[in-house]
């Protein structure tokens, strides 16, 4: 029983552990940065920090054609970075327990609203990102 | 008087804020009693008022002038006293102020915004420095130290953009008060921003105090008699450099008992003293801090000095890995062992590695280190409309590549008669771009002493910039050593001179020495110690046709003229540091081969004691610099080769 935060992504909606959640901010101005990983949207400045912006849904290996709104920072021990999300619709309490599914980067669904919502395994994202620079 | 081009504006406003920003420092000491304004502080503040209104005088700046010249005015009389009245500190504190304020409204794009007078500014109430009682302290967590750092780095980024907006929105409507209030404001928290920084900073001293006794073990142990002398140890360094570079001091200090000093008996035969000395200075050079250990030992082989000239830097070559276990070089065997480490440390910080050695006399290994890892200057450029940052220790010079020269198929530029590597930045760094414009600019790099050119599109201008991580999650991404935030809030990667460096050696053809440069095009010899002055003279000489080569001092400029023939005339300043313009010419009048070439002074209007000094050395015609504008310079560049 946590709460998550719930987010939409090419459609599809999403939740992720509050406790990994910094807080929200604009997409805003994205500086690309040549040479990062391909996931790596480009970095941005949230107050005053260099912040990198990991484009989400190719992480996650959908396909999006719109541009994301919203940037949702995220932090772990030793990493910060923002993911790119089409937007957060709230908070959660998620009750229903957690069914395990065949995704690599994400730590199980959830049936919220007769819908399955996946949810989202910061840890596997980052390193998923982290993977591909050394690779 | 000339139109000022926004790039020159751009410069000369960084120049003279930087030189403001000394002026202030330096009264704020006197102020707080710390000395009591040694007649060295009052000629460094004379000269940089001096440099400010010579520079104001060119680009057309002239309320900057009028104030510059006030303040130059009341420091040479202090000069000549030898003190400054206490009663001036605040007068000239209230200049500064005036005179930052001409400078912003001075080289705004648009319109001129009057400056208020003095007068109104000296009413203005001044914040009293604080005197502080040496003697106490506290001791606080870093991590304090660095929370209060990054919360006045988001206000220093907040207010650059609410300027940003300001500025924008108001345009050119933009009301006095307005800008004179967001001036006042910048200052204040850069004053703000520079006492935080200085509290993150220790005297190398702290790290030195093993030092003697360490060197001592290790010379009873080898049978050799070192003395071990220390001096700069009030030198301050930020803390986290100073943590990094402590084991590489230490080896350093090892190498030079290990490999540097010889024993007794072979200095003896050599007819050097029994004792050998190692000295670790340390000193600040401007922004950046110069760790130096020599030693007065065998020095490297000739051979490797050798393999330097070739194939890059001693420093290179020596870190090398796996470069002492060469066994043509046994005798040198651990001169480079770890130097490679070193090498690496002192670039992650953006600083470089310098070695010199003279068979049979020593080695010399600098470390020149930024003073603050937090605190970078940077030189930012443009590539495919995004902005990128080159930090200033490693930029040489920036330079327009001529629209005679192909980028295709030629690989090189010709700068002082030397082909240098010329790359696009896009390729270097991967980056997604339009092909560079007709004249790009290329910024000449040194890293590891050799030279490399970086294509662009524009030269935004230099900036103080606070360097930021990009995180452990890009820490694997080569070619920055950081990012850093820029005025209107975005972000510049700065790039690793390193990098560049070896992306370019990696991709290097044989250099061309390219042909399509018009050979009759006259080259003309620029010196002068100020950065916006070199670059007014370039631009207005480059787009008259002539090749452009500068120096920033006459000992630059007189090793330039020994190294290039094709230097057919030299315009000079007369103060500057190291050699002055007087000196210079006076070697070129002595110089057989050289005696010939025309030689124009750069003169300020109230020194009448320096066209004496010029006539009396040769000169061939003087400008004077507060009457200076494009045409004369060019008729006069003009009449003199024609002349010839």
């Amino acid at each position: 029983v946590s709460p998550h935060v719930r987010l939409r992504l090419g459609g599809e909606s999403y939740a992720l552990p509050i406790s990994g959640v910094r807080e929200v901010v604009d997409f805003g101005d994205v500086t690309p940065l040549p040479g990062a990983p391909r996931t790596v949207v480009g970095i941005r400045n949230v107050h005053g920090n260099v912040i990198p912006v990991i484009d989400l849904a190719g992480v996650l290996g959908l396909h999006v054609d719109e541009r994301p709104a919203q940037i949702l920072i995220v932090e772990d021990a030793e990493r910060v970075a923002g993911l790119a999300v089409d937007g957060v619709t709230g908070v959660e309490v998620i009750s229903d327990s957690i069914r395990e599914i065949e995704s690599p980067r994400l730590t199980g669904a959830v049936l919220l609203d007769g819908a399955l919502v996946g949810v989202i395994d910061l840890q596997a994202v980052l390193a998923a990102v982290e993977n591909e620079r050394s690779g | 008087m000339i139109a000022i081009d926004p790039e020159i504006a751009e410069i000369f406003n960084a120049e003279a804020n930087e030189r403001l920003d000394r002026i202030v420092e330096t009264l704020l000491a006197i102020e707080a009693g710390e000395g009591d304004a040694p007649a060295g502080a009052i000629d460094t503040m004379f000269r940089d008022a001096h440099s400010i209104k010579g520079s104001a005088a060119m680009v057309g700046c002239d309320q900057t002038r009028g104030i510059a010249h006030s303040m130059e005015d009341v420091l040479g009389t202090a000069r000549e006293a030898g003190a400054l009245a206490a009663g001036l500190v605040e007068t000239l504190l209230s200049a500064a102020d005036a005179l930052r304020h001409a400078v912003t409204s001075e080289t705004a794009l648009e319109g001129d915004l009057p400056a208020p007078e003095l007068a109104a500014v000296a009413a203005e109430p001044q914040a009293a420095p604080q005197r502080q009682d040496e003697r106490r302290s506290i001791r606080m967590p870093t991590a304090k130290v660095d929370r209060l750092l990054e919360a006045v780095g988001e206000n220093v980024v907040q207010t650059r953009r609410l300027e940003h907006v300001l500025r924008t929105s108001l345009g050119a409507n933009g009301d006095e008060r307005t800008s004179w209030e967001l001036g006042r404001g910048k200052f204040l928290l850069d004053e703000l921003q520079r006492a935080a920084i200085d509290m993150r900073t220790l005297p190398l001293g702290s790290i030195t105090a093993a030092y003697p006794r360490a060197v001592r073990d290790l010379a009873l142990a080898s049978g050799k008699e070192i003395l071990l002398e220390i001096s700069g140890t009030e030198t301050q360094l930020d803390r986290v450099i100073l943590d990094g570079i402590s084991d590489a001091i230490s080896h350093l200090l090892r190498n030079c008992v290990a490999h540097g000093i010889e024993s007794p008996a072979e200095r003896e035969r050599a007819g050097k003293p029994r004792e050998g000395r190692i000295a670790l200075r340390a000193e600040q050079r401007g922004s950046f801090v110069a760790i130096e250990v020599s030693d007065d030992g065998g020095g490297v082989d000739p051979s490797v000095l050798e393999r330097g000239t070739d194939g890059g830097s001693l420093a290179e070559v020596l870190s090398k890995p796996g470069f002492s276990t060469a066994s043509e070089v046994t005798d040198v065997a651990g001169r480079g062992v770890g130097l490679d480490a070193v090498k690496q440390h002192v670039e992650s910080f953006g600083g470089t590695l310098v070695v010199d050695s003279e068979p049979g006399a020593g080695m010399v290994v600098t470390l020149l280190l930024p003073y603050s890892v937090a605190l970078m200057r940077v030189l930012l450029i443009e590539r495919g409309e995004q902005v990128f940052g080159v930090p200033l220790a490693s930029v040489e010079e920036v330079t327009v590549v001529g629209s005679l020269l192909t980028l295709v198929g030629s690989e090189s530029l010709e700068v002082h008669g030397e082909a240098v590597p010329l790359r696009d930045l896009a390729t270097l760094v991967g980056a997604q771009a339009t092909e560079l414009g007709p004249q790009p600019r290329a910024v000449i790099v040194m890293s590891s002493r050799r030279r490399q050119a970086v294509a662009c599109d524009r030269v935004v201008g230099e900036r103080e910039v606070m360097l930021k991580s990009l995180g452990k999650l890009l820490s694997g991404v080569p070619g920055y050593l950081g990012a850093a935030i820029i005025d209107d809030g975005g972000i510049a990667p700065i790039l690793d001179p390193a990098f560049l460096a070896r992306q370019i050696a990696g991709t290097a053809l044989p250099a061309v020495q390219e042909g399509s440069e018009e050979p009759s095009a006259p080259k003309v010899l620029v010196v002068d110690d100020q950065f916006t002055v070199r670059e007014l003279q370039r631009s207005i000489l480059e787009a008259a046709g002539y090749r452009v080569v500068t120096a920033r001092d006459g000992r630059e400029a007189w090793s330039q003229l020994a190294d290039d023939a094709e230097v057919q005339l030299v315009v000079t300043d007369v103060q500057m540091p190291e050699m002055d313009g007087i000196e210079l010419l006076q070697k070129i009048r002595a110089d057989p081969r050289r005696s010939a070439i025309p030689v124009v002074v750069l003169t300020s209007l109230a020194a009448d004691g320096e066209k004496q000094r010029g006539a009396d050395a040769g000169a061939d015609a003087y400008i004077v610099k507060d009457e200076f504008d494009q045409r004369a310079l060019l008729d006069t560049v003009e009449r003199l080769l024609v002349l010839r």
